[in-house]
């Protein structure tokens, strides 16, 4: 181990939820057994919160530095060479700095709250100790991601939280629609890592092939690390625009697989088949925010290229506007959060690609509060709901579940941005920043000011659905659910099921003959095994939700006082922006914060007020009373634009069916067309050969020569290369 | 007698031993056949105590004379590039024998072909002499073909044709090549001789091909073309679908694991250091072939209805990156290139280990067959899980490192417009990965997810202890080759510089291969330059040193000369 031994620390952040991730899967069946549910959930739950309380202290210390030098330099550790040949040298080094750590803080923080949570709401779950090996493995990929010292580090943890995501997402696997979201999940985010990959290729070539000219330390060959990196890029990327923009688009074709921006935000409304607890820890907290760490971490590319900055600020405003509208269409209460959470990550680019990356990360931490608390909160509402998840059952719940809704009521106002709480601070400084200044630019039209508009459009919207999800379930003149019939004849179905299953199984066993290897149960086994069955109460008139547990409702709070006054104390003497950039920028030293006219006179906060109220307002007028009849089931009397937005404007399915079916019928043709057909016609239009020899080889199966069949290769061998020889010798003379 | 001999012949020895058991013996020959192999893989081992990772020169080297006259000699060695090929034959072979306990027909028989297969294979990552590898090379056709004919499935006949015609065809042109070479030497030293380090030495300083330049394109593509066809690259590839599917679990494994090995070993051991002056012409053509394998092999695993014919189609797509790698002509990408055979052994052979498992149980591979079998099989799905994420290349596995840095040289190459290579196509090869998460996901959703309504497999145990252990062990090396791949990575280091200035160096500046032990230490070895341990070199080269310095490790030594160049000349 090497570098700064006051921060060794660091590696117990690491380690902590490596161990209980080793502990849930090793041991955690058999503690389960042993000492019961409880304590084999508190093994995981351990480890995140020993982890965030190291963090605290690290950053306590990482504080008390000089910022200066703290910014310049980062902290760097090596634990040990994980690829290192003579051309490059790729180390297990983490980085210590106000960006890494207030990313651990985020994920061991919200992480604790969430595990604690899950303890609660993953009670009943079957496979209890395999939901929380998975967490904790997501924890410590993603703690690899943020604390890697170099690209190659942070995709190690960039791939590693996405087969976490895909393993949570396909979670509940008997239904496999959950498996199909999950390996969607897995496949679109590999088309944004293969972007990363390839813009990390052209970081390489480009720091490989100018270390002379800079006088970059070859001897090291850490090409990828960011100590390394980071203060030559400013300099190598100078007078060269295409590889800039090349390189930074490249980045953020990876950002925008693991943050769900348009046109790869596709997984995240299915990843919605996960457990609620893994919809609020990853695909809302912390792993959809990579892109916009990478974004600040690699800023200075997109500080270099106006361009990309300009298609970075589009992609974002469009995600966000795109995503928002589609929220209108949802009538699960999981899909609206997702669709939120999409046109939330929008707005984060939005204030990279103006560069104002300080702000992206902002509205990072104020959205891991606010959105974290709205799916824990909606996890509480599906769990008092008998997990039925669609809006259309709810209404009225204020009185049964009002913790809950007052704890959601709180996150609501945040995201829809009252003044004072935490998400109208962040969106404020996105739109100021976007709106001021002029870094997002091509060919002279400045993006940026006009995604400033788009964006508080968006605002209004944003608290417009998020008023109708709130008020349709919370609210309401009618306990919508009480009109559902109870029905039992399902779980009779299934029970017939099983009966004929095992009848069967045992007469088509008996057609194989003896099962001398034990491969199979025997019926007597099979007998003794013990009945699961899956007790699941439905929603129906009868039901009466109650409030969730104690360990439920404890993350709802904090995380509710965090999203109420977190944006004031973080915004507070320019509190988070000096600390994650005490010197600024270093190209775009000029940015400005404010816009200064804006038309009519009013300043940005008359405006963002506005926009929020209006949504606000609109949302009451049609909410209030609950569920407008022409939202209701029968989907038909659904307005077009609305029905349109139920299937995300048809756009997943143009892509589900161009890339599944066409793939298909290219794999296909090639497959049955060219290699049945064209090659193997080939192969086998030489078929006199393939008989002569089949005939000769048949022989030779047959006879007792077949020992020696290799000897006689080998003078056959002999001889011809004697004539060979004998031949070309003869040539040359 | 020297060791890579006895371990080349200690399984022949083993065949051989096994008649003395008598067949009705089953038990006893299959305990006798582990023993053997594993006793074999444990000789093997100690190779790891005295090779050494410096010098890229042959080690264990032996010299017997043969057929003097037609210098034509026993010549044995093994490089950084061989060292690892031995033990993962070595390795597989006693894997594959400890996975056959479950044949039950002609036993002995079967075992005394597998033993006799690894013979072959020793010998051809041994034989440092032309005409003694291509007798072990075509030698391992041999009883690969009576175990798919014999011991295989109902198209058995056709596929064990189709595979013995399929690389002999290809073979039968290097047998010529290989003449010619001969016979170049002759012309250029007045003595003829088949041994690779004679022949590159020629090479090295320029006089082979001096009044022969136009042979040597042609003589690139017949050697070329059966390696091509033994990796296989598109359009050579479609005997290995038919190959696998219809061949016993552990032909499988042997094949994936090892013998698709002989087609870029041979690349490395022949192609690059013989002849260096077409290399750079050549490279795209090849790379072009790669990379259509490894997008055409994905799309086309994508639909296969069986198993076993997925992830043969996908050994067409991982070899593609092993090519890629190799004609990056870049030590990154070459060094990942030659890293990724194994882990292409590691990671495919596990998967045919794994589906040899289910097969036993339930007497089919299709798809369809299965589903819900992660309820029902806890401690199967999860190890088929690791394995197939290391095929997909997940990182902290072993499959990235080697496409990681396949594609990292490939970019370096292309991006410097290096040999014709293009960026575009190392674009398109880097998108093979998506590919690759495409086919193998749907798999493992099909047998693994979903509800469990096939009756046949509603009875289906948990793998026993053994099969465990012995997956397991597979599992251990796919971790440790992707968190710690400097194990391995290491000791072909100085193999994989040498080899590749031997191919894109101007004759002159060509490193070659000492003659003997005894020389090595005089003549030279592959200099690490400052990067290695920080010590800048003082002294001026010696003549035939070979450098790896910063500078020529990303980009070209020097623009390598170029065909019409030296046609001109």
């Amino acid at each position: 181990m090497e570098g700064n031994q006051s921060f060794n620390l660091i590696w117990l952040v690491l380690g902590f939820p490596l161990f209980g991730f080793l502990i849930q899967s090793l041991l955690g069946k058999r503690i389960e057994k042993a000492f019961g549910r409880r304590v084999a959930g508190f093994l995981a739950v351990i480890p995140i919160v020993a982890a965030f309380g190291v963090a605290v202290l690290l950053t306590k210390q990482l504080a008390g530095m000089d910022a200066t030098q703290r910014a310049e330099v980062g902290v760097v550790q090596t634990l040990f060479s994980w690829i290192k040949i003579a051309s490059i040298n790729i180390p297990f080094e983490v980085r210590i700095d106000t960006l890494s750590m207030t990313m651990v803080l985020i994920i061991t923080g919200i992480g604790s709250l969430i595990h604690l949570y899950a303890t609660g709401y993953m009670a009943e779950e079957k496979d209890y100790t395999r939901f929380f090996t998975y967490l904790n493995l997501f924890i410590a990929a993603m703690l690899i991601l943020v604390l890697g010292n170099n690209l190659a580090l942070l995709f190690i943890g960039w791939e590693g939280v996405g087969v976490c995501s895909y393993l949570l997402i396909g979670f509940w696997y008997k239904d496999l629609a959950n498996s199909r979201a999950a390996n969607k999940a897995f496949i679109v985010n590999r088309i944004g890592d293969v972007g990363l990959t390839v813009g990390m290729f052209l970081l390489v070539v480009l720091l490989a092939g100018n270390k002379d000219k800079l006088g970059i330390d070859g001897a090291s060959g850490r090409w990828l690390s960011y100590d390394v990196m980071l203060p030559h890029l400013g300099e190598l990327l100078k007078g060269n625009p295409g590889m800039t923009t090349a390189i930074a688009l490249c980045l953020f074709v990876g950002a925008c697989g693991k943050s769900a921006q348009f046109p790869l935000y596709l997984w995240l409304p299915d990843a919605m088949a996960g457990p609620t607890p893994v919809s609020a820890l990853i695909h809302a907290a912390t792993m959809v925010t990579s892109g916009i760490v990478l974004l600040n971490r690699m800023n200075i590319v997109f500080q270099m290229s106006p361009v990309a900055s300009a298609i970075v600020c589009i992609v974002g405003a469009f995600t966000a506007l795109f995503a928002a509208l589609i929220a209108f269409g949802q009538t699960d209460i999981k899909k609206v959060l997702a669709y939120s959470t999409v046109s939330q990550l929008g707005f984060m680019f939005m204030a990279c690609g103006a560069g104002a990356y300080w702000v992206g990360m902002f509205h990072v931490t104020t959205h891991a509060f606010f959105k974290a608390l709205l799916f824990l909160g909606s996890g509480a509402v599906i769990h008092a709901m008998a997990h039925n998840q669609d809006m259309r059952n709810y209404g009225k719940l204020f009185k049964y579940i009002p913790i809950t809704a007052v704890t959601m009521f709180i996150g609501y106002f945040a995201i829809a941005g009252i003044p004072g709480l935490s998400g109208f601070f962040s969106k404020e400084a996105i739109l100021g920043y976007a709106l001021a200044n002029d870094h997002a630019q091509i060919s002279g039209v400045n993006f940026s000011y006009i995604v400033g508009w788009v964006g508080l459009g968006v605002a209004m919207l944003t608290a417009f659905y998020m008023t109708r999800m709130t008020l349709l379930t919370f609210n309401g003149k009618t306990e919508q659910w009480r009109s559902i019939e109870p029905h039992h004849h399902d779980e009779h179905d299934h029970a017939h099921d099983d009966h004929g299953h095992h009848d069967h199984a045992h007469h088509a066993h008996e057609d194989h003959g003896p099962d001398e290897h034990g491969f199979f149960y025997t019926d007597e086994e099979l007998a003794a095994q013990p009945h699961e069955h899956e007790h699941h109460h439905d929603l129906d008139k009868n039901h009466t939700p109650h409030e969730v547990p104690v360990s439920m409702w404890v993350p709802l709070v904090v995380l509710g006082v965090l999203s109420a006054g977190g944006g004031y104390v973080l915004a507070n003497n320019h509190l988070f922006e000096h600390w994650l950039y005490p010197n600024g920028l270093s190209v775009l030293k000029e940015l400005e914060e404010h816009p200064h006219h804006l038309p009519g006179g009013l300043s940005l906060m008359a405006y963002s007020i506005i926009a929020a109220g209006l949504g606000i307002v609109f949302g009451a007028i049609i909410y209030f009373r609950g569920l407008p009849k022409k939202e209701g089931w029968d989907e038909s009397k659904w307005s077009p634009f609305r029905r349109a937005a139920r299937d995300q404007f048809g756009y997943d399915n143009a892509m589900v069916s161009a890339s599944v079916d066409g793939g298909r019928d290219l794999a296909t043709f090639s497959w049955r067309g060219l290699d049945a057909t064209v090659i193997d016609g080939a192969v086998n239009g030489s078929g006199w050969l393939a008989t002569g020899i089949g005939k000769v080889l048949g022989w030779l199966q047959n006879g007792f020569i077949r020992a020696y069949a290799a000897g006689m290769l080998l003078g056959g061998v002999a001889i011809l290369g004697y004539l060979a020889y004998a031949l070309f010798t003869g040539v040359k003379k | 007698m020297g060791i890579l001999s006895v371990i080349t012949f200690l399984p022949l020895l083993g065949a051989l031993l096994l008649n003395l058991i008598p067949s009705s013996k089953t038990s006893t020959v299959k305990w006798a056949a582990l023993g053997w192999s594993l006793g074999v893989f444990a000789v093997s081992l100690t190779l790891l105590k005295d090779f050494s990772s410096n010098t890229f020169h042959f080690q264990f080297t032996e010299n017997i004379e043969w057929m003097k006259g037609m210098g034509i000699a026993y010549r044995m060695g093994i490089d950084g590039i061989s060292f690892w090929l031995v033990l993962l034959t070595t390795f597989l072979t006693a894997i594959s024998i400890w996975f056959s306990f479950y044949v039950n027909d002609r036993v002995k028989q079967y075992f005394v072909w597998i033993f006799v297969l690894e013979t072959a294979m020793l010998g051809v990552f041994c034989s440092l002499d032309m005409v003694l590898f291509y007798s072990f090379f075509e030698a391992s056709l041999i009883p690969m073909y009576f175990l798919i004919s014999i011991w295989g499935g109902a198209r058995r006949a056709y596929a064990s044709k189709k595979f013995f015609i399929y690389t002999f065809a290809g073979s039968i042109f290097m047998l010529l090549g290989m003449i010619t070479l001969a016979s170049l030497h002759q012309k250029a030293t007045g003595t003829l001789s088949f041994s690779i380090i004679d022949i590159q030495a020629q090479v090295a300083n320029g006089k082979l091909w001096a009044g022969a330049f136009q042979l040597q394109a042609w003589l690139f593509w017949s050697f070329a073309v059966a390696f091509l066809v033994k990796c296989p690259a598109f359009p050579f590839h479609t005997w290995l679908p038919d190959a696998h599917v219809e061949a016993p679990t552990a032909g499988s494994i042997i094949l994936a694991g090892v013998l698709l090995k002989m087609g870029t070993y041979g690349f490395l051991r022949f192609v690059m250091p013989l002849f260096p002056d077409v290399i750079p012409t050549m490279a795209p053509y090849v790379m072009t072939l790669a990379v259509i394998g490894i997008i055409y092999g994905a799309i086309v695993a994508a639909i296969q209805p069986d198993l076993k014919k997925l992830i043969a189609y996908s050994s067409v797509a991982h070899m593609g990156f092993v090519l890629v790698g190799l004609f990056s002509l870049n030590h990154t990408g070459m060094l990942g290139g030659t890293y990724q055979q194994l882990n292409h052994g590691i990671s495919t052979g596990a998967l045919f280990l794994l589906v040899g498992l289910i097969y036993e149980r339930r007497h089919t591979r299709m798809f369809t067959e299965f589903g819900g079998l992660k309820a029902q099989m806890p401690i199967y799905a999860t190890i088929f899980l690791i394995v197939m994420l290391s095929s997909v290349g997940l990182p902290g596995t072993n499959g990235f490192i080697g496409e990681f840095m396949a594609l990292m040289g490939a970019f370096e190459s292309s991006f410097a417009g290096a040999y014709g290579l293009n960026l575009g196509l190392a674009v398109i090869a880097a998108c093979g990965v998506i590919l690759a998460a495409v086919y193998l996901l749907y798999m493992f959703m099909q047998v693994f997810y979903g509800p469990n309504n096939n009756p046949e497999n509603q009875r289906l145990k948990d793998i026993k202890p053994w099969e465990i252990a012995i997956s397991g062990i597979l599992v251990v090396f796919i971790f440790w080759g992707g968190i710690y791949p400097n194990t391995f990575l290491k000791p072909m280091e100085a193999s994989i510089g040498a080899a590749r200035l031997m191919a894109v160096s101007p004759a002159g500046n060509r490193p070659s291969w000492a003659e003997s032990d005894h020389e090595i230490d005089a003549k030279m070895n592959l200099v690490y330059a400052p990067n290695r341990d920080g010590s800048k070199i003082t002294e001026p080269l010696k003549g035939n040193e070979a450098v790896l310095t910063p500078a020529n490790l990303h980009f070209p030594v020097k623009q390598a000369t170029n065909l019409e160049a030296n046609l001109s000349r």
